[in-house]
């Protein structure tokens, strides 16, 4: 804590260290690195931090929202001299040496410039292709943001700007650093679900991935939490949640993506808490709740909220041409063979490492990584493992090169 | 005397045309202490800081009224650069533009006056407001780590490497905890003992750590930077100063007594128990089952312990290997394996030939036999056919459950714990934290977690402790999370205080207490250990404990002059 208070000041020294990844992993270690004294680059792909925390409405087992705590630490972070952050950059090369790591990282600065944006909104009342819009509910430091797929420069934005903010033109800037060490914790994004066409994403509105479905219904989204098919907006009859779907599948991800299960049981938590009469049907292969009260979490879903559970992967979901979508299924606790019909389905477990192809087979090949990047983890763990990552640097002696 | 400056935004325009800032400026400019009135085109540009933190050190001010755009824009950002000013100076925000240019863009009349209005109530606040006094402690830069398993050898290795000293206190008469009862870890199968080497020699060889065997924590007082501890062995006592404490404590294992036939047939072991045979070479059998969910996920322990899928598998794994003929056959209610290790490993064990079979829990398997157990017979769900498996060897998956020292500990250190007994972290994004400042947790003394998981919550906590221990002083209002600081502390008067003990029952942080003051008894608040939560404030009857920063005559103040008819409306 840096402030006008009767602290001492920290003693800094050493090499600063990369952060790849500025999601809840990324930031617990660098605020934990700054704190013990290192210098920090924090280097994070999208324009804000947060990670996929952002994406969440809210995180279980407690259903408060997770954006708030998160945010007080992303604000400690921007303010703390000791971390550099690097947003909408990432590393291009990284060459090791005895000393330390040289690495590049690259930066393309976006067309309106956060720093300058005063949340005015005269360019998204100048824009007429719509491509000037607020970058989210949830996002710190809050700006506008240009999309640049919707964007044809006509530059009229750029008139209507009145403290500058925008420039349509910037070109990628290149910065090159010694660095002590690299932590990754870049986290994980879905994987694409083509692969496994019996799951129908794609062909329907109303099958979505569970991110989507978050994002579809989240109180502070556009749909200010009312459950509706994205299809006509009707309210849907029932909803099925597909676990392990792209997950603990050699065709696509051979693991589990151990988050799953938890966000099913939230998610079609929440479905009942808003809309009682919508029957929530879990279609999982191991119920995996392993963490504080989550079995007692899922009990509450299931006994108390009256989310069904039926073990087994649906081994087809199709549109149906009178509407609504069809899955054919067996329940294998009792040997059932059923087609049934669903108003909306959530596809759960399609999680992938950001980085890389996926996960290597030797373990100790991970030993910099913390977070999703690392192993399939949720927001608790990824906090703890950063701050790990962040220790396992600290104890190298006399703060010069050495491995996570 | 120093007074109030107060700033008001244009934001290049966008309040100026419903907003008569010449007017307000003129009526702000009259009001009781203000010393200066700026009206500047933008507040937020990067280019404004230094000339703002100019403006106001040449005014001289100590009281500062920012009216500019609501604080979810950008006026957090200008009010957190001010409050880091030198002097520390009283910030008030007032929101002129989404709440009075925008919200009535076809009133300037209405908006002006609102405008004025909002700035009056500020500088009312300001007549009572105040901040609170800071106060700094030195840090005892030394750590205490209670438990010497898994979690808390890593942690105590950790804090010192990084260079300081450690005192760590174990319960028993050696370091390792579970890690000294089982054979093998996964999911590297690596022998547990050489798992354990490397960490012992350490705490042998480093003289940063006093390892204090035998030893039980009797007593704590003190608050973060400064604790002093009361350490009880058989061969007397001893006190140590430390400026942080990890709890790792570990778990307590549990005894299926009454289920399965456990102490009555022969061959019926828990999991610890096949793992001490491991350890001696034994354990092996032609047949074994393994049941898992013994006694958990069940109405009296409703929680899954995490650990007890891999560790039957990694057994079920090695008895298959240490012989191919073996039967080996893990009866389980869902095979707990989450992420990508663990699900390998799962797969392993099926390409291993280690047979699973899915029982209900409404239909248990039933385990019998003469003086030794024979058989199992189990519905086995997912053919939905009952099956009658020959057994040599019955194991009991049994869960981890909450230390038995945890309750005792728990009133020592004020760390709350859950419904099962396990300590309880702060919140789930700052997982090794607790709701008092510099205690932090890691392990199974958290919850249920393998012994790498332990390793590396362990190396997580000392990372939080070395927060504090690298400073030489810790304040009290730098405590919060926010940048800017804890938002202050509470403060009692004590003229008035009736010792009646309100706050002390309602303080979440046992930052309350009472102490006697002449004949009477009247609370003191620990300014190191208060979070600014107010619940003191509220239940406080008379109004003797207030928050500087928010005390109930400034909120006075300031409804008032929200009501007040006075000469510019």
């Amino acid at each position: 804590m840096q402030g006008p208070f009767q602290d001492s000041p920290r003693p800094v020294d050493g090499l600063p260290v990369l952060v790849e990844g500025g999601g809840v992993a990324g930031i617990t270690a660098a605020l934990d690195l700054a704190a013990a004294g290192r210098r920090v680059h924090l280097v994070e792909r999208s324009l804000v931090l947060g990670g996929q925390v952002l994406n969440l409405d809210k995180v279980y087992p407690t259903d408060s929202c997770a954006f708030c705590p998160l945010w007080t630490d992303i604000r400690r972070l921007r303010r703390d001299p000791a971390i550099s952050v690097h947003l909408a950059s990432r590393v291009i090369v990284e060459e090791a040496s005895a000393e330390g790591t040289l690495a590049t990282i690259e930066t393309k600065p976006p067309p309106i410039a956060p720093e300058r944006c005063i949340l005015c909104g005269r360019c998204a009342e100048s824009c007429p292709l719509h491509a000037a819009r607020p970058l989210g509910e949830h996002v710190y430091p809050p700006s506008f943001f240009m999309d640049e797929t919707l964007c044809n420069r006509c530059g009229r934005c750029i008139g209507a700007c009145p403290t500058a903010a925008i420039d349509l033109e910037r070109n990628e800037e290149r910065v090159s650093l010694k660095v002590a060490a690299v932590i990754r914790a870049s986290g994980f994004r879905e994987a694409e679900l083509s692969p496994l066409p019996e799951f129908g994403h794609g062909t329907h509105p109303d099958i979505m991935t569970s991110l989507e479905f978050e994002a579809w219904t989240a109180e502070a989204g556009r749909n200010e939490g009312r459950i509706t098919r994205k299809s006509d907006g009707g309210k849907p009859g029932n909803i099925a949640f597909i676990q392990c779907s792209g997950a603990r599948d050699d065709r696509l991800l051979p693991w589990c993506s151990a988050v799953c299960c938890m966000h099913a049981l939230k998610q079609a938590s929440w479905v009942k808490r808003r809309e009682p009469g919508v029957d929530c049907w879990i279609f999982y292969t191991d119920l995996r709740t392993v963490g504080r009260d989550y079995y007692a979490y899922s009990l509450r879903a299931v006994e108390g909220a009256g989310v069904r559970l039926v073990r087994g992967r649906p081994g087809l979901v199709h549109p149906l041409p009178g509407g609504g979508i069809a899955l054919k299924f067996e329940d294998t606790m009792t040997q059932k063979r059923e087609i049934r019909r669903f108003d909306m389905v959530v596809l759960n477990g399609n999680l992938r490492p950001s980085v890389g192809d996926g996960y290597p087979a030797d373990a100790a090949l991970g030993q910099d990584a913390c977070g999703f990047a690392a192993e399939p983890a949720d927001a608790a763990s990824s906090a703890f493992q950063g701050s790990a990552a962040a220790m396992r640097i600290l104890t190298c002696d006399g703060g010069g090169p050495c491995r996570a | 005397m120093p007074g109030v400056i107060a700033i008001l935004c244009r934001c290049c325009g966008q309040i100026d045309p419903a907003v008569d800032l010449a007017a307000v400026r003129e009526k702000i400019a009259r009001e009781d202490g203000v010393v200066s009135v700026e009206v500047r085109e933008s507040l937020c540009l990067p280019e404004d800081g230094a000339a703002i933190e100019k403006a106001v050190r040449d005014s001289g001010a100590d009281r500062i009224v920012v009216a500019a755009c609501s604080p979810y824009g950008k006026a957090g950002e200008i009010v957190s650069t001010l409050s880091r000013l030198a002097n520390r100076p009283q910030i008030r925000l007032v929101d002129i533009r989404e709440g009075c240019a925008w919200s009535h863009r076809e009133d300037r009349e209405g908006a002006t006056a609102k405008a004025c209005d909002l700035l009056r109530m500020a500088l009312g606040f300001f007549r009572y407001g105040a901040r609170s006094a800071d106060a700094a402690v030195p840090v005892h830069p030394a750590c205490l780590v209670v438990g010497a398993g898994s979690a808390g050898l890593a942690a105590a290795v950790s804090v010192a490497r990084a260079g300081y000293p450690v005192h760590l206190v174990e319960r028993g008469a050696a370091g390792g905890g579970m890690l000294r009862m089982i054979s093998r870890v996964y999911p590297s199968d690596a022998a547990a003992d050489e798992k354990l080497r490397p960490y012992l020699e350490e705490v042998e060889r480093n003289p940063r750590i006093s390892f204090h065997p035998r030893t039980r924590v009797a007593a704590a007082t003190g608050f973060a930077g400064d604790f002093k501890i009361r350490l009880a062995s058989e061969v007397g006592g001893e006190n140590v100063r430390v400026g942080a404490v990890i709890l790792a404590t570990g778990a307590g294992a549990w005894l299926p007594r009454g289920l399965y036939r456990y102490g009555e047939l022969r061959n019926v072991l828990t999991l610890m128990e096949l793992e001490r045979r491991g350890r001696e070479g034994k354990g092996a059998a032609k047949r074994t089952v393994f049941i898992q969910c013994v006694g958990a996920r069940c109405p009296e322990l409703p929680y899954c312990a995490a650990m007890c899928c891999p560790s039957s598998i990694k057994n079920a794994v090695a008895l298959r290997k240490s012989d191919p003929d073996a039967e080996v056959t893990i009866l389980h209610r869902d095979i707990m394996m989450p992420g990508h290790i663990l699900e390998r490993y799962y797969r392993n064990a099926l390409n291993a030939g280690v047979r699973f079979v899915r029982y209900d829990a409404e239909k248990p398997p039933v385990v019998s036999g003469g003086a030794q157990v024979e058989r199992v017979e189990v519905f086995d769900v997912i053919n939905g056919i009952s099956r009658t498996i020959a057994a040599d060897q019955v194991v009991l998956s049994t869960p981890l459950v909450a230390g038995s020292d945890n309750a005792r500990l728990s009133e020592i250190f004020r760390i709350p714990l859950d419904r099962y007994g396990f300590f309880r972290e702060d919140y789930p994004l700052h997982p090794l934290e607790t709701r008092m400042g510099g205690i932090f947790l890691c392990g199974s003394a958290r919850w249920p977690v393998s012994s790498g998981e332990a390793v590396t919550q362990g190396e997580g906590a000392a990372a939080k402790a070395l927060a504090i221990l690298g400073r030489e002083r810790i304040s009290a209002l730098s405590m919060g999370r926010m940048p800017e600081g804890k938002f202050g502390h509470a403060r009692v008067e004590n003229r008035f205080c009736t010792g009646c003990g309100n706050c002390v029952a309602v303080c979440p942080y046992e930052a309350c207490a009472l102490q006697r003051m002449g004949p009477a008894r009247v609370s003191r608040v620990n300014k190191m250990r208060c979070r600014a939560c107010g619940s003191c404030t509220a239940v406080c009857p008379n109004g003797t404990v207030q928050m500087p920063e928010h005390n109930a005559r400034a909120v006075g103040a300031m409804i008032r002059r929200a009501f007040a008819e006075e000469d510019f409306r």
